[in-house]
């Protein structure tokens, strides 16, 4: 990690509580079912915040792989996702002093994450949100009346590789709002905070997303049928 | 039990046209008034729910290398003194 990347981190923004539209303005209940506390995570984050780099270890043993997740899902490249991993847990070093465990820790950290991560994009030039998938019509965006003709459903026959792997195909837009909503668990107002849109554009681009992936998944079904 | 017999494409258009905004309401979609008649929807709208369902089982499933780990004490040995001193 160079110096000037390290001042380029500096200067994202950080999940406070004076930020609109965090994680933290989510109910508890709803915080904890996405990231309950970790066993022994409350003492090496007091440890960490002294400055003890043992504890700091921990912590990062604890939360990279849902970090480096994150990231991989965002991102679609596992050398981006790695980058952007570190990137995360030094600025999770430089900040965990600021930490008041006003929202679980989980929940503050995968935020700072999607921060690194959209901070990337926008220096990357790469809109958030497509407007050549916002604008114009799709396969996804007209209404369908062929879709029940099989008699198939999806229910019950998608595995999650299955899906994770659906999720990889989908355009890079609709994989951020996907991501974001359906498995992250962020509610569109924060999302369109996030990647400046506005909350009806999360909406549609999410509901976009969603018929992609039907599509995408109901294709082996199809084949199956077809044969 | 739905049929495909009391609903037009219309209908059906002007559903899926409110989707977006029908999915992020409380309410319970399966007993929208066009899905009691119209199986296409219905089915769509199964689908939408279940991907959305399990999406939110999807596990972290992948470790970064520990490259990264490795990188991260680099930086943080190479950080001014004075702030947190891990590593």
């Amino acid at each position: 990690m160079t110096k000037s990347t390290l001042r380029t981190a500096e200067k994202m923004p950080s999940p406070t509580p004076s930020q609109p539209l965090t994680a933290e303005a989510r109910p508890v209940h709803q915080q904890q079912r996405r990231n309950p506390p970790i066993a022994g995570e409350l003492a090496a984050i007091a440890l960490a915040q002294q400055g003890d780099g043992a504890s700091f270890e921990i912590l990062y043993n604890m939360h990279k792989r849902r970090v480096y997740s994150l990231c991989l899902r965002m991102l679609g490249n596992v050398a981006e996702a790695e980058d952007l991993t570190q990137e995360a847990f030094l600025q999770l070093h430089r900040k965990i002093s600021t930490f008041r465990g006003d929202s679980a820790f989980s929940t503050w950290l995968h935020r700072m994450a999607v921060n690194v991560v959209l901070m990337h994009l926008r220096k990357k030039g790469l809109p958030l949100v497509s407007l050549e998938e916002t604008l114009e019509p799709s396969q996804e965006d007209g209404p369908r009346k062929d879709f029940g003709t099989r008699d198939l459903t999806l229910s019950g026959s998608v595995d999650r590789v299955t899906l994770e792997r659906a999720v990889e195909e989908l355009p890079p837009g609709y994989r951020m709002v996907f991501v974001l909503h359906d498995v992250e668990g962020y509610e569109h107002n924060e999302i369109a905070g996030m990647l400046r849109c506005s909350i009806g554009n999360s909406k549609s681009q999410l509901h976009k997303a969603r018929m992609r992936l039907r599509n995408l998944l109901r294709q082996p079904a199809d084949g199956k049928v077809d044969a | 039990m739905t049929s495909n017999r009391t609903h037009t494409p219309r209908d059906c258009d002007e559903f899926q046209q409110q989707l977006p905004g029908l999915f992020d309401s409380e309410q319970d979609l399966l007993a929208h008034a066009h899905l009691q008649t119209c199986k296409n929807c219905s089915a769509l709208v199964r689908d939408l729910e279940y991907i959305a369902a399990q999406a939110k089982l999807l596990l972290p499933i992948h470790d970064p290398s520990p490259a990264v780990w490795d990188n991260i004490q680099h930086a943080l040995s190479r950080e001014p003194k004075g702030g947190n001193k891990s590593s």
